[in-house]
């Protein structure tokens, strides 16, 4: 599965293109998971006390939000490129 | 625009190779250590030489390489610079010497650098837009005879909010490339739309840009004044609210994701 991310996130993954193995991943949230454990420091950073993702940390699928489509079990296939951002700071 | 910066030893004849495969206008711009700048314009600050058939010849003494980059921009489809190691722009480099630029190729020697190679990928590469290249975008409209109003914004770096704060000396951006550029071409054809509104250009750089200059710019094009001032204002609050763009913020004291303050 190959992530891309920003700011922030990019900087605790240490990368900002990350290929991660996850074959067995159905779900965007599967998917997730294999990032975080392949990637420890950004759980902080991403999960909230609970272990649900924070509200405004943004997950996209193919450059689609998945707040907008079935969330974290939206179905995902080996090559999407899917990416993980905080909020937007741009202008 | 499209520009490119060329640094190092033997790197100056590969100008004219380079603008004869580019398709488009191209202006070049070369260090010359030979002039003498200050004389060549005589008592006035800048002398233009034009031919009756179009040809000129110009020289002054006050233009920045800034301002002279921002003034060839709405002009020009690219930009070859030789010579400068200190221009922001994507660069190729032959030696080891540092620059401020994005370095898109490095090489021991000029003989390695191939101008086909270099041609195709300086389309791929960070533009140089201005205010005035999107006025003259929008004002080429099919649809400019019932245009009766341009309104603008311009976004810059603001070194202080209050009188006393620490000196912002840089803000950096980084952009999720295709994401950013769709949710823009989004906004543009969704303010154009509405009734009124003509056309839309909005643009925003990325990289580092130091206190005082422009970050974004939102130029529209409209029947009247109205919908014009509309049009900007939600385009810039919509890129700001939707489009991909991270900031990292520098002052005198710290470092830190403007994100992480808001």
């Amino acid at each position: 599965m190959r992530w891309k991310l920003f700011a922030d996130l990019a900087e605790a993954a240490g990368g900002r293109e990350l290929a991660v193995d996850a074959d067995g991943a159905d779900t965007v949230g599967e998917a997730l998971d294999a990032l975080l454990d392949a990637h420890p420091a950004l759980a902080a950073r991403v999960l909230d006390e609970e272990g649900e993702l924070r509200p405004h940390v943004n997950l996209l699928r193919n450059g689609e939000d998945v707040h907008e489509t079935e969330g974290l079990a939206t179905p995902v296939d080996a090559d999407d490129e899917l990416a993980l951002f905080p909020p937007v700071s741009g202008g | 625009m499209q520009a490119l910066s060329v640094v190092g030893p033997g790197t100056g004849p590969l100008l004219d190779p380079l603008a004869a495969r580019l398709d488009g206008r191209v202006a070049t711009v070369r260090r010359d250590e030979s002039a003498a700048p200050d004389t060549a314009a005589g008592p006035a600050d800048a002398a233009f030489d034009l031919s009756p058939d179009g040809g000129w010849r110009a020289s002054g003494t006050d233009d920045s390489f800034d301002a002279l980059l921002d003034r060839l921009a709405p002009e020009y489809d690219y930009a070859l610079v030789a010579g400068f190691s200190r221009l922001r722009l994507p660069t190729v480099v032959v030696g080891d010497r540092e620059v401020a630029g994005d370095v898109l190729e490095r090489v021991d020697d000029a003989a390695e650098l191939d101008a086909d190679a270099l041609a195709a990928r300086l389309d791929d590469a960070e533009p140089h837009v201005t205010l005035e290249t999107l006025v003259d975008r929008v004002t080429a409209s099919p649809e400019a005879d019932r245009a009766g109003a341009i309104a603008t914004f311009t976004g810059r770096v603001r070194a202080k909010d209050s009188p006393d704060d620490d000196r912002t000396t840089h803000l950096a951006f980084e952009k999720y490339e295709g994401v950013a550029a769709d949710r823009m071409a989004r906004i543009e054809r969704e303010l154009t739309d509405r009734e009124g509104v003509l056309e839309v250009e909005m643009a925003h750089r990325v990289g580092i840009v130091p206190d005082g200059e422009d970050i974004v710019f939102v130029v529209v094009l409209a029947g009247h004044r109205r919908e014009a001032f509309r049009a900007v204002e939600d385009g810039i609050d919509r890129l700001k609210a939707e489009v991909p763009i991270f900031k990292k913020e520098t002052t005198t004291d710290e470092e830190f994701w403007v994100h992480d303050r808001a």
